[in-house]
C-alpha cells in the first residue's frame, strides 16, 4: 500500500494520545485536530478532548476548515474558554498539547516568530500563541511540520519563541520522541528510510531502536476516510512525501 | 442616558492613536465591521491588542491604520495561512510588534483588571521573549524558591467586543466560547458593544448568569447584524470563504471588499 504523508501525519498525531488524559488541539493546527476526532473514532480507549473553540468532548455536526471554529464546541456540554484552558496548563493539568511550529532544533523547542533576525525579519511568522506557555508546562506536548527538510529541522533555530522540549514530532517521513532531553528518531515512513532522514534533519539525532512505522490499522483508515470522505483536507493541506 | 447610537457614531468616538483591545479569535466572532468603519473614518496610528488577531490586524494593516500590534498569533488561518499585509506592515517597519505569547497578554490584561501593575504568568523559561520585551523575573517572595516571569499591566483604552445579543442598557451575552473577551472587557478602560441583535432587558434578568458584560461596564452600543462577516458568528453564520479568499487576492481592491460589507446594507 501506499500510505499518503498526510495520512501519516494525522495517524501518528493520533497515536500520541493516551487513554484518560486531557488531549488539546489549539488554533491553525488542522492536523492534530483530525488526529484528536480520528482518535476518538478509531480507539477503544476514551479520553478528554478539549479544545481551543472551548469544547469539552465535542460532538460536532461537522468538521471544519478552520481548527478554531466554534462549531468544534458543538455537543459540548461546558464552554472551557482560552483563560480556562491555558491555566489548566500552567497549572499541571494538560496532558497532551498540539502546538504548531516552523522550525524543531534536536531540543525539540520551537520557532514561529520569524525567519531571520526577529528585528529584520526575512520572514514574519505568525507567533508562537500558546507555544511559550504551554510548551513548557504541558505535561507532553507535540508537534508536525508537513515539510521535513534542514530549514524546519534545524541545528540552530532563528529565534527560540518556545522552550521546554517537544515530546514528540511528527513530519511526513517521521517520528520523533524525545529521549533523554533530545528528540530521537522512533520510526520512519515505510517509503522513506534512516538514511533518508539523517540527510533530510538538520541536527543530530539518536536513532537507537528506529523501525519502519506500523502501517495505520483499518479502523484508523476507515476514522480518517470518515473525517475527510471527499478528500478536501488532504488536497487543502498539500503533503509531499519529498 | 442612551448608550445606543450607530456603528459611525460609535467609531467617531475612537480618538488616533487609540489602543484597542479587540474581541474574538481569528475568522471567529471578531468586530469585523466596526474595524471597517475605523478604515472609513481614516483613524491613525492605533495600537491593537488581541492574542490572535487575523483580518482584523491585516486589513488595518492594509489601510495603513496602526502603529503597533500586541499580539499572540497573527494568521487568516484555516487554509489561508498568513495575513500578508500585517505581515508586510511588520517586515517593512511600518507597524511595532510586540510579540508575545497569548498567555503573557492575557498576564498583562489581568494586572490591569485586577488594578496590580503587574502580574505573574507560568511558563515562557527558555523563550527569547522575555529578553526581547524586557520581561522580569522574580523569585517567590514566600521561599518556595521558584521564579516567575512577570508581565507589566496592558490596559486597553477601549475594549471592543462583538456579541449575540444586548439590551438597551448594555448587557451583553455571547453564544459559544467568548475566547478572550471577558478579560479584555475588565483590563480595559472603556467598553464598546458590538452586537447582532437588540434583546429585551427583561430577557436578561429571566438568565442573568448568561450574561458577560454588565451593563454598568458598557459605555456604547451599536446594533450590526452579519457584523462579523466574513468571520462567522456562532450559531448564527459561518466564514463567508469565498469573501475571505477574495479579500487575501494581493491583486484585488480592498475598496471592493469593502463595499460588500453588511453594515452598508442598511
Amino acid at each position: 500500500m501506499t500510505w499518503s504523508p498526510f495520512s501519516y501525519i494525522v495517524t501518528n498525531l493520533a497515536r500520541f494520545i493516551r487513554p484518560d488524559e486531557v488531549t488539546f488541539s489549539g488554533v491553525n493546527s488542522t492536523p492534530p485536530m483530525l488526529a484528536c476526532l480520528l482518535a476518538k473514532r478509531a480507539y477503544d480507549f476514551d479520553f478528554v478532548y478539549i479544545n481551543v473553540a472551548g469544547g469539552v468532548q465535542p460532538t460536532p455536526s461537522k468538521i471544519p476548515i478552520s481548527s478554531s471554529d466554534p462549531v468544534l464546541s458543538e455537543g459540548s456540554t461546558a464552554i472551557f474558554a482560552n483563560e480556562d484552558f491555558y491555566d489548566l496548563c500552567t497549572r499541571g493539568g494538560m496532558d497532551l498539547c498540539f502546538l504548531g511550529a516552523a522550525q524543531v532544533d534536536g531540543l525539540g523547542r520551537t520557532n514561529v516568530s520569524a525567519i531571520g533576525d526577529w528585528h529584520n525579519p526575512k520572514v514574519r511568522l505568525p507567533g508562537g500563541g500558546g507555544g511559550a506557555v504551554m510548551l513548557p508546562t504541558a505535561r507532553r506536548a507535540v508537534t508536525w511540520r508537513t515539510e521535513h527538510s534542514k530549514r524546519t529541522m534545524v541545528e540552530k533555530l532563528d529565534f527560540v519563541t518556545a522552550s521546554g522540549g517537544m515530546a514528540g514530532v511528527v513530519t511526513p517521513i517521521a517520528v520523533f520522541v524525545k529521549r533523554d532531553g533530545r528528540l530521537a528518531l522512533q520510526s520512519w515512513h515505510p517509503e522513506a528510510s534512516l538514511d533518508e532522514v539523517v540527510a533530510r534533519t538538520g541536527f543530530k539525532f539518536d536513532a537507537t531502536g528506529a523501525a519502519p512505522t506500523p502501517l495505520p490499522t483499518a479502523r484508523e483508515i476507515e476514522a480518517l476516510r470518515s473525517l475527510d470522505p471527499s478528500g478536501q483536507f488532504e488536497r487543502d493541506a498539500n503533503v509531499a512525501l519529498r | 442616558m442612551n448608550k445606543i447610537m450607530s456603528l459611525q457614531e460609535m467609531v467617531a468616538l475612537v480618538p488616533d492613536g487609540a489602543s484597542l483591545a479587540l474581541g474574538g479569535s481569528f475568522l471567529h466572532r471578531g468586530p469585523f465591521a466596526f474595524v471597517r468603519e475605523l478604515i472609513r473614518q481614516g483613524k491613525k496610528d492605533l495600537e491593537i491588542i488581541k492574542q490572535s488577531p487575523g483580518y482584523d490586524i491585516d486589513i488595518l494593516c492594509r489601510a495603513g491604520c496602526v502603529k503597533k500590534a500586541r499580539a499572540g498569533i497573527v494568521a487568516m488561518e484555516g487554509n489561508f495561512g498568513l495575513a500578508p499585509w500585517y505581515r508586510k506592515a511588520v517586515e517593512k517597519k511600518q507597524i511595532v510588534l510586540e510579540e508575545h505569547a497569548c498567555a503573557t497578554l492575557t498576564a498583562g490584561l489581568r494586572a490591569a483588571a485586577f488594578g496590580v501593575p503587574f502580574q505573574p504568568v507560568g511558563g515562557v523559561h527558555g523563550s527569547d521573549l522575555p529578553a526581547l520585551n524586557k520581561w522580569a523575573s522574580i523569585k517567590d517572595p514566600y521561599g518556595s524558591g521558584k521564579d516567575v516571569w512577570v508581565i507589566p499591566s496592558i490596559q486597553p483604552d477601549i475594549a471592543v467586543i462583538h456579541v449575540n445579543e444586548v439590551n438597551e442598557l448594555g448587557d451583553a451575552r455571547i453564544y459559544g466560547t467568548f475566547n478572550w473577551d471577558r478579560i479584555m472587557t475588565r483590563a480595559a478602560k472603556k467598553v464598546f458593544v458590538v452586537a447582532e441583535k437588540l434583546e429585551t432587558v427583561e430577557s436578561f434578568q429571566a438568565q442573568p448568569e448568561l450574561t458577560m458584560i454588565p451593563s454598568f461596564m458598557t459605555k456604547a452600543i451599536a446594533i450590526v447584524p452579519n457584523g462579523a462577516w466574513p468571520g462567522s458568528c456562532w450559531p448564527l453564520y459561518e466564514v463567508d470563504y469565498p469573501e475571505v479568499e477574495e479579500y487575501m487576492n494581493t491583486q484585488g481592491s480592498l475598496e471592493t471588499h469593502m463595499r460588500r460589507a453588511p453594515e452598508l446594507a442598511r
